[in-house]
């Protein structure tokens, strides 16, 4: 069967040729406009005169439009509080775009964008959570609060109480491919766009609005993207809507790249956070109470950030049964860029929070971390499924209360907690107490180079918390000759999403996945689809592609069970094969008699999540339907002179369930591992005292280089399959091993609180001088 | 704005005589410093001059300890060269870790020392050596080269056709590379010649490199790492910029000063 | 504007282009001659997604001037393949699954290929430190180094 299948990435011959097509290598006519936005400079106030003369006069320019030109709406957010694509009368950020440039050229649009003269009349801006908080600046009428229990009192109660604070950045997203549209203008005022974007149903619609028609009139197509990871979910919107009204207006195809410095000034990253904790805990480390104080800075613009923001909250748990928890979160409005999805979309920020309070308690009272995490774990359900002989329900069958699932801090019981086993797994696979004991005596020896270890789990909750994005289709036809064409909403990044599908699409048939054609996405063959994100590309488009796939099968299975006298429900497809009786027909065979006995060979596929319903309000409900696990452990060296750090060897656990593609998901598991190890440790983003942000270039932003890769890296599997009925048992994979980098951070923690008796409080990203700083905290 | 004319020179007389014809001309040398300047200001020069064709701007020779290297020696080029690892090693290891392969490929010493970028590694190896830097007119102490951040000693249309500097007894260079640039945050040039140390500071200084002059007195007292335990930066001289503040940058110093002085070779 | 005209060999054909001043050999690859598989990531030389070979020494194609490829050897990854058959190293990326989503991917082929051209029999140090001016976002570079590591070995017939 091709499911279960390392096969490589499905365009992996074109890439390695130099010939798969992103956006800017699409060919276009020879007639084709250029665009670039001019920026705003100042980071609030009031648009006093916008003089573009020396921007009209400029060589190759065509036109220069402002927001008063557009001929439609002005909007490109994807929420429902409108965010104009063009400032209208103030400006909100330094990097907002004010007006934009179509010329005969990328590089003659960027030259004229420089030469707008635009008069602003500074107001007062807000850049911290602080003074946003000051100000009463926030989305939403007031903090939103998700709470279990009473965490005030546990807390009070408990013998030991410890408070704290943890900053953490924000991320570049930092897609090789920066942002880029095409849009090809048709007949009748029709629109093609062409589109690096993760949502091609959201650029549709933008740009319909934009044009003042209906969607039906859009048409967008997204074969791939150069990386996604939340960056192109809505940052994207801008650019499509700007090529499409240029194209209706000039009549010619428009092309509009971001320039690496642009794409990072002007769009939107990961939120950066400062989470306060109040924690009461015993003797051993048992957590009895928490309160988390969230401040999320969301920029100026609402974009995704309740969503962003409700999944950090729902993330303050990770992997603990407290037993009384209250999460209160700022949305706080500021005037940077609209900070935006990036992988695990406000999860990471809420599990670090958590994370960070297992190490200090654990600190408190002289510990090994890992064990007291161990200790909060939510209740083992690893062993609950069909045939252990605890299946709740039947005559001889346990108390559900006695060994049940435990609720999280939102109410929903926690069914498939696996991390004990997977914990105990890791820790023996990667030798943590020898190497443990190894780290003290290193420590004990040596005073310049300190070494940390540290292990951290990952319990992430897979699904759309918008409970109606969490559904999907496709498209799939059978040709006379046999080869299938597959299509469906999903998108791909990268992360090798189409590849998983095909496999699952060939399954279905019996056949190989090499016979299974995979095309780009496009809003005129699946419509009405969602993002691709949320980690649900696989789990939602596998089972659309599964649906249509089994609707034709079985089409075909009453042919030929009719033809050969038998149940329709004794054929089989396999081994390239239809098998009826104890006849083997050639699957191309049964499909060219099909098409001649007039049977339809084409279909539709639907799916919609099972289970999920939830109020964000009252934070109550079940938000997810199932949890995704893994467990990292990481070791690092500290130069504590410089500061300077490494990651020395990681060994991961991960929990996909029934892999669908061991290759293609180890290498999200690694590759997401590093991008989040990333964050916490050297990417820094800067903004300087006017808001301009100063680190807008790889020479100042630092992302992981080849060389900082580990020298020892082993990741694996576990060894199981959803409890939840997902496509082949499968579960996603997208974003939780991001959050596998937390343990860089935490064995940063580690090492630096080797330098003395002084708890760390390292923040984050642990740069090098950040270290340096929280040596000197450690030591004093 | 202006529209760029492209000349090749084969020689440095040419490059002189192009470049004085010019409106606003630039020397276009190894270009990873002048290029992305031209796209980060989306203006460029009235005439560019690519001299990486001047047969008379290349070239290593060691002499007993007599050092010369052509201006338009790459990076790479430098590295590479067997007689100079065998006389100065430490000049060699600075030059392979410049950059990244692409860049030492390409960038020039001319190049680096004619922009004097005040995190660039070769401004702290001519300051530390005392070498001269040969121009098409005249020679120029390294003393008296570097001037200021991006300021040198160069006049209008004066091209650096090489540098030439006698080989210490030894010497060392540490670097605490910005990790995204990988532009030093400090790097510490230590050579210990007839005259005794003389230690020259990039990336840490607010006004580009330097010599480290406390530091050079207790070396000369003592040739040791711990010789300096006792010298004081001011922090308010150091650079202080999104990488890292002055404090950071004084503590920079002495580590790497230190590390250098144990790796003397 | 005038024009430079410019004859160049790129990935062993004679090739003759009309290019501007300021306009880079990455301009001229992608624009005027077809050939995208080296990609702008970043523009300022950072990234190595531009990555392509002159005269046998590995360049940012960002960083150099479509005019100084008067009389000069181009590589590119659309030449390292001879014909349909795979360079040993392309076929070790496919192998080791060493590629998401595939921007850098041609960067990080033309630069290991320099390696390996000067350097047959690399540690894993070498080549991390070597490749470190080429940027994944996706892959986290294990599967790079292995895929390099391998193809080092297969092209030194051991």
């Amino acid at each position: 069967m091709s499911v279960a299948k390392s096969l490589p990435h499905d365009a992996a011959p074109l890439h390695v040729t130099g010939t798969a097509r992103y956006v800017d290598d699409i060919p276009l006519p020879a007639n084709t406009l250029h665009l670039a936005f001019g920026l705003s400079e100042v980071a609030h106030g009031e648009i006093v005169s916008v003089d573009l003369d020396a921007v009209w006069a400029a060589p190759g320019v065509i036109t220069v439009l402002t927001a008063a030109d557009l001929p439609h709406e002005n909007d490109v957010s994807p929420a429902p509080l409108p965010e104009p694509m063009l400032a209208v009368d103030t400006v909100h950020y330094v990097g907002q775009p004010i007006f934009l440039v179509v010329a005969t050229s990328h590089l003659a649009a960027r030259k004229a964008a420089k030469l707008g003269r635009i008069d602003i009349k500074p107001l007062p801006a807000l850049f911290s959570v602080d003074e946003a908080m000051a100000a009463d600046s926030r989305f939403e009428d007031g903090p939103r609060i998700y709470s279990k229990g009473d965490a005030a009192q546990a807390i009070s109660q408990s013998p030991h109480i410890l408070e704290g604070s943890i900053e953490m950045g924000g991320q570049e997203h930092f897609y090789l491919e920066g942002q880029a549209a095409a849009a090809m203008p048709q007949e009748g005022g029709d629109m093609i766009v062409y589109s690096s974007t993760q949502h091609p149903t959201e650029i549709q619609h933008k740009v319909a609005h934009a044009l003042g028609t209906h969607m039906n009139a859009v048409r967008v197509e997204t074969r791939r993207m150069g990386g996604g990871f939340g960056g192109k979910e809505s940052q994207g919107n801008a650019l499509a809507v700007s090529c499409a009204v240029a194209a209706s207006i000039t009549g010619k195809p428009c092309k509009m790249r971001y320039d690496r410095d642009d794409d990072m000034i002007i769009t939107g990253k990961r939120h950066d956070f400062r989470i306060d904790y109040r924690v009461g805990f015993d003797d051993e480390g048992r957590i009895s109470g928490v309160e988390f104080l969230q401040l999320c800075r969301c920029g100026w613009s609402i974009d995704l950030s309740l969503p962003v923001a409700d999944r950090a909250m729902l993330h303050a748990d990770n992997a603990y049964a407290i037993p009384n928890m209250r999460v209160e979160s700022h949305r706080l409005k500021t005037n940077t860029q609209s900070a935006t999805a990036y992988r695990g979309f406000g999860g990471p920020q809420g599990m670090l929070g958590i994370e960070r309070v297992l190490d200090h308690v654990a600190h408190a009272i002289g510990r090994d971390p890992m064990e007291v995490r161990r200790l909060n774990y939510y209740r083992d359900m690893g062993d609950t499924g069909p045939g252990t002989g605890q299946r709740f329900g039947g005559k001889h069958s346990p108390n559900a209360e006695d060994i049940g699932p435990e609720t999280t801090h939102y109410g929903m019981p926690v069914e498939d907690f696996v991390l004990h086993g997977m914990t105990e797994a890791l820790v023996e696979k990667s030798d943590y107490f020898r190497r443990k004991a190894a780290v003290s005596e290193w420590n004990a020896s040596h005073a310049t180079l300190k070494k940390g270890i540290a292990l951290s789990p990952v319990k992430f909750g897979i699904s759309f918390t918008l409970t109606h994005l969490n559904q999907a289709g496709a498209l799939v036809h059978v040709y006379q000759d046999g080869s299938i064409h597959m299509n469906h909403g999903g998108t791909e990044m990268g992360q090798g999403l189409f590849q998983k599908v095909a496999q699952v699409a060939a399954a279905r048939f019996g056949v190989g996945a090499e016979q299974v054609k995979i095309t780009a996405t496009d809003t005129a063959k699946v419509p009405n689809t969602s993002a691709t994100a949320a980690s649900s590309g696989s789990d939602l488009n596998g089972m659309a592609v599964q649906a249509a796939c089994d609707t034709i099968r079985a089409r075909l299975a009453s042919f030929v069970a009719e033809r050969a006298g038998t149940d329709p429900a004794d054929v089989r497809f396999e081994d390239g094969a239809v098998h009826v009786g104890n006849q083997a027909l050639p699957f191309e065979d049964v499909v060219s008699d099909a098409y001649l006995a007039r049977i339809s060979l084409s279909s539709t596929g639907f799916y919609a999540t099972p289970k999920v319903a939830w109020d964000r309000i009252k934070g109550e409900g079940r938000p997810f339907f199932y949890f995704s696990y893994g467990v990292a452990v990481t070791e690092v060296v500290v130069d504590t002179l410089t500061g300077e750090n490494r990651i020395l060897r990681a060994d991961i656990l991960h929990d996909c369930g029934a892999s669908l593609n061991p290759a293609i998901d180890i290498g999200q598991i690694e590759g997401g591992y590093v991008q989040g190890a990333g964050w916490l440790t050297t990417e820094e983003l800067i903004w300087d005292s006017e808001g301009r942000l100063r680190t807008h270039a790889p020479s100042t932003y630092k992302i992981p280089a080849c060389s900082d890769r580990p020298d020892i890296f082993n990741v694996s599997l576990w060894d199981g399959e959803n409890r939840e009925k997902t496509v082949y048992r499968s579960k996603a994979v997208g974003e939780p091993p991001f959050m596998l980098g937390i343990s860089a951070h935490c064995a940063l923690s580690d090492a630096v609180a080797a330098c003395g008796a002084g708890y760390p409080d390292l923040n984050a990203p642990a740069t090098a001088e950040e270290v340096l700083a929280s040596i000197g905290r450690a030591r004093s | 704005m202006y529209e760029t004319t492209y000349h090749k020179a084969g020689n440095v007389a040419e490059a002189a005589s192009l470049l004085a014809a010019a409106e606003d001309g630039q020397l276009l040398a190894g270009g990873q410093t002048l290029i992305p300047t031209m796209k980060a200001r989306l203006a460029a020069p009235s005439d560019l001059v690519d001299i990486s064709g001047a047969s008379d701007m290349r070239g290593i020779t060691v002499n007993v300890s007599a050092v010369t290297i052509g201006a338009m020696m790459t990076h790479a080029e430098v590295a590479a060269n067997a007689d100079l690892f065998a006389i100065c090693p430490a000049l060699s290891n600075l030059a392979a870790r410049i950059g990244d392969p692409a860049v030492r490929n390409r960038g020039t010493l001319g190049g680096s020392l004619a922009n004097n970028d005040p995190a660039a590694d070769y401004p702290a190896a001519m300051l530390s050596l005392d070498a001269t830097v040969v121009t098409n007119t005249r020679e120029i102490a390294a003393d008296a080269f570097f001037t200021g951040l991006f300021e040198t000693a160069l006049a209008e249309g004066e091209i650096i056709t090489g540098v030439s500097f006698t080989a210490p007894g030894k010497a060392a260079y540490q670097k605490f590379p910005n990790p995204a640039s990988r532009y030093a945050m400090c790097g510490v040039f230590v050579s210990v010649g007839p005259s005794g140390p003389r230690v020259a500071v990039t990336g840490a200084g607010a006004d580009g490199v330097f010599r480290a002059t406390e530091i050079e007195t207790a070396l000369q007292a003592k040739l040791d790492p711990h010789a300096i335990d006792k010298v004081s930066l001011d922090a308010k001289a150091m650079l202080s910029d999104l990488h890292g503040d002055g404090a950071y940058r004084a503590n920079l110093v002495k580590v790497m000063t230190k590390r250098a002085v144990a790796a003397l070779d | 504007m005038s024009a430079i005209a410019v004859s160049t060999t790129i990935n062993g054909d004679e090739v003759e282009f009309l290019c501007q001043a300021e306009e880079t050999l990455l301009d001229v690859l992608r624009e005027r001659l077809g050939l995208t598989g080296a990609k702008e990531g970043c523009g300022t030389g950072d990234c190595g997604a531009c990555s392509v070979m002159v005269d046998g020494r590995l360049v940012c194609a960002c960083l150099v001037l479509g005019a100084e490829a008067e009389g000069r050897s181009i590589e590119t990854i659309e030449g390292m393949a001879n014909g349909d058959e795979l360079h040993p190293l392309q076929t070790k990326f496919l192998e080791h699954a060493a590629l998401q989503c595939g921007v850098c991917t041609p960067g990080f082929l033309v630069a290991a290929k320099a390696l390996l051209d000067a350097n047959p029999d690399p540690t894993e140090e070498e080549i991390r430190f070597w490749l470190a001016g080429n940027l994944c976002r996706c892959t986290g570079y294990d599967k790079i180094v292995r895929a390099v590591q391998d193809a080092a070995q297969e092209l030194r017939g051991s």
